[in-house]
């Protein structure tokens, strides 16, 4: 360890003992080389909250608000606890009262329509489309009533939902846009950032994201002051006026039935000298998914590739994840874990077939397409540290297993 | 500027920095990149529920989303009230709001500023699902009238001892008193740490449980992606938790130095009561010294006696919960606090951490005492 002759003698090298992650030599998700890379200017900026001498919503969040402003051209970063509590915060700021219908998508994480529920919302859900996994533009209009508030379209993957039309349908029904952008960084439409299209978004930091943490951590983006006020106050428990650093902030007046949810410094230490690699680290990505599609898109047929949706103006893939369709998904994945190669299924149940959402009277066969991704989507290994070597026998296994007639 | 003597302490793990870097770089480059609720949670989770002697602690993002996982737990619902003191931290309201139950405020005691157990039981109705009082500053709640009108009256007790986690009261913990109590482990308090976090206490295992599923979106522990009940992302990260564990070993020796510190205060402090500078109730049973709060009758002139001699201090609470802009909804008319009320007039905390040098406390309580005398 480069850095074991500078700091204290107590040894935390001992976390070992994971089920399922032992062993595999191809590992779902690792960014070991990236962090260890990277460690000096996390240091450095570690060494700098030390200085500040406060751990949670300090100035480093501040800085990191600012370089993700920048970098993203939002107006106004809000840095909080997680991507989930981002989407909560953002609900209440845009004035999402008890009972209001918010359309989300049934194929997503539970984030985009739990946040709905703790907002004090109601989700309604809508199938999507099949290339991009987006909402579909025609479900979202057939899914509006008269409580509808809000269309929450949510970018999966590598590519952005039909923006167009998720704001037709809210200009025709005078609805608020709010996008779960948690997976979206990097992601633009005609030049705007993911989560800038409506009244605002989140990113997640969740440490497998295209921009990730090694703990929880996430943010709300927005160009509108008026919410990026109120986002402010409530996650640091409705509190009037500037928080950040201050400790003393714990007494100012209380303005609103907030939450505590705060950024950790440190999330922010290692997010700000990840920052500065993000652009070398989607390109990265970009080249591994790449030739992924070039080697398995010879498998046709039995193996669907990631395709990007045709839109009307220019759009950007972000290769956060690698996801093919097959018939075979778990016998796949199995075929895959004996040989060392970690995959993801995401996501294995649609949102309306959860039990939480149970009450809400949703079927099977109520969004056949969502339904069907959650049979057949299998995510591959795919971040900056994988080799193209390592990419490379995973194709070969994946050729391997259907050649072999497993398929 | 910064006093001299800080309120909030200056560089709280001066001697644990690099520690610190240690565990954050091993667990950035490890080999099972596991970066929340695991082997260190875990470990954290058992070391607690061990000295404590509860049937399950559970690791969650803080004490407020603590606070937030119980309600939920016990099934707080739209209608329901509960029972809260009139002083103290936001949470204490927002917290049962969000859960679309209403927060009843009670007056709290004139001396020890915790809930009045009288006050908070005159208040039950019909619609009453719990009683919720918090520890302050050095004192613990009445907590057992407190367990007994709740028994009594067939209502869940919510114990918020965010701030005396290493408190005891006739020989049980803080936290243990009520059907769950909560920790925070914030920076200042006294098992804080390096970040966010806090955790649930409680002696009732299926409880427990429950928990350990809201914590994490409603999933069974080990069950990715099947979502039993609404939940919330609340989540103990696991650098913080093997942080957390190196510092354990520490806290009764810095809760001993807070307690030594407030006994000397109050023994300096003692003659001062005729002369309008009124010290906590001093050391003993049901005390833990995470904040050491005066009652002055002309407040704000100490305050400034003290910022003139280098000496931070810091008012909290300055405004009664029902009487703050977001909670004055749940305010009946024409009910009062009174003795919430004077407490936001009279109260000025003193720095009691355990970094303070006995010559940095001699030179407060020297100030505080000469302040007494004019």
């Amino acid at each position: 360890m480069p850095d074991g002759g500078k700091v204290g003698a107590t040894s935390f090298s001992s976390v070992r003992v994971y089920p399922g992650r032992e062993g595999c030599q191809i590992p779902f998700f690792t960014q070991a080389a990236s962090f260890e890379a990277a460690w000096p200017q996390i240091l450095q900026h570690l060494n700098e909250v030390a200085d500040n001498g406060k751990y949670s919503h300090g100035r480093k969040v501040a800085e990191l608000e600012s370089a993700l402003a920048r970098w993203t051209g939002a107006r106004h970063v809000i840095g909080v606890n997680s991507g989930t509590d981002a989407l909560v915060l953002l609900l209440r700021a845009c004035g999402l009262r008890a009972g209001d219908e918010v359309i989300v998508p049934a194929f997503s994480f539970i984030a985009s329509a739990s946040a709905v529920v703790l907002a004090g919302g109601r989700p309604v859900f809508a199938d999507i489309d099949p290339v991009s996994y987006g909402i579909d533009q025609a479900a979202a209009a057939a899914a509006v009533t008269a409580r509808t508030a809000m269309i929450m379209p949510v970018h999966l993957f590598c590519q952005l939902a039909d923006v167009r039309g998720v704001l037709d349908v809210a200009a025709r029904h005078g609805l608020a846009v709010v996008e779960d952008s948690a997976e979206a960084i990097g992601m633009r439409w005609d030049g705007v950032h993911a989560g800038l299209l409506g009244r605002g978004g989140v990113l997640s930091f969740f440490p497998t994201k295209t921009l990730g943490a090694i703990g929880d951590a996430g943010a709300v983006i927005t160009d509108s002051a008026d919410i990026a006020r109120a986002v402010s106050a409530l996650r640091h428990h409705g509190r009037s006026g500037p928080t950040l650093g201050d400790f003393g902030a714990i007494s100012n007046p209380t303005v609103f039935p907030g939450m505590n949810s705060k950024m950790d410094e440190i999330q922010a230490a290692v997010l700000l000298a990840k920052l500065d690699r993000l652009d070398a680290d989607i390109k990265r990505r970009s080249e591994i998914a790449d030739f992924y599609t070039d080697r398995l898109g010879g498998i046709g047929g039995i193996l669907r590739t990631p395709a990007l949706a045709a839109r009307p103006v220019p759009v950007n893939p972000v290769w956060y994840v690698y996801l093919i369709e097959t018939d075979c998904r778990d016998r796949l994945a199995e075929y895959l874990a004996a040989r060392g190669i970690g995959t993801e299924t995401y996501y294995p149940r649609a949102l309306h077939l959860q039990p939480c959402f149970a009450r809400l009277g949703y079927r099977r066969g109520d969004f056949p397409v969502a339904e069907a991704a959650c049979e057949r989507t299998l995510a591959l290994p795919l971040y900056p540290d994988l080799s193209l070597a390592d990419a490379a026998a995973v194709c070969d296994e994946i050729t391997r297993f259907y050649r072999g007639g497993r398929g | 500027m910064t006093p001299e003597i800080p309120f909030f302490a200056p560089d709280y793990f001066a001697g644990d920095r690099d520690t610190l870097a240690r565990i954050i770089h091993d667990t950035g480059v490890s080999d099972t990149q596991r970066f929340i609720l695991g082997d260190w949670t875990q470990r954290l989770e058992e070391a607690l529920r061990a000295g404590t002697g509860a049937a399950d602690v559970v690791a969650c993002g803080s004490g407020t989303s603590a606070l937030t996982l119980i309600l939920r737990a016990l099934g707080a619902a739209p209608g329901d009230e509960v029972v809260v003191p009139a002083f103290g931290c936001a949470p204490l309201a927002s917290t049962v709001i969000s859960m679309g139950a209403i927060p009843v405020f009670a007056d709290v005691d004139p001396h020890t500023l915790v809930a009045d157990p009288d006050a908070m039981e005159s208040l039950i109705t019909r619609r009453t699902r719990a009683l919720m009082p918090a520890h302050m500053f050095s004192v613990m709640a009445d907590m057992p009238r407190l367990r007994a009108i709740a028994d009594r009256r067939a209502l869940r007790l919510l114990e918020d001892s965010a701030v005396a986690q290493g408190g005891m009261l006739a020989g049980r913990p803080a936290g243990l008193w009520g059907d769950a109590g909560v920790y925070s482990f914030v920076q200042v308090k006294t098992f804080g740490t390096a970040g966010e976090g806090g955790a649930v206490v409680t002696g009732d295992p299926e409880l427990g449980q429950q928990i350990r599923l809201l914590r994490n979106h409603g999933q069974v522990p080990g069950q990715r992606f099947t979502h039993h009940r609404i939940g919330y992302n609340s989540r103990f990260d696991e650098i913080l938790a093997a942080f957390q564990l190196h510092r354990l070993p520490g806290l009764t020796g810095r809760l001993e130095r807070r307690a030594a510190i407030a006994a000397y205060y109050s023994t300096r402090f003692a003659p001062l009561a005729a002369r309008g500078v009124l010290a906590p109730p001093p050391g003993g049973d049901g005390r833990c010294y995470y904040v050491y709060t005066l009652l002055a009758d002309r407040r704000d002139e100490l305050k400034e006696h003290l910022a003139g001699l280098g000496i931070g201090s810091h008012v909290y609470y300055p405004v009664p919960l029902p009487r703050q802009p977001a909670f004055a909804g749940y305010a009946p008319a024409g009910r009062r606090w009174p003795h919430a009320e004077a407490a936001c007039r009279r109260i000025l905390s003193i720095p009691v951490y355990p970094q303070l040098t006995d010559a940095a406390a001699e030179r407060i309580a020297d100030a505080v005492c000469a302040f007494a005398d004019r």
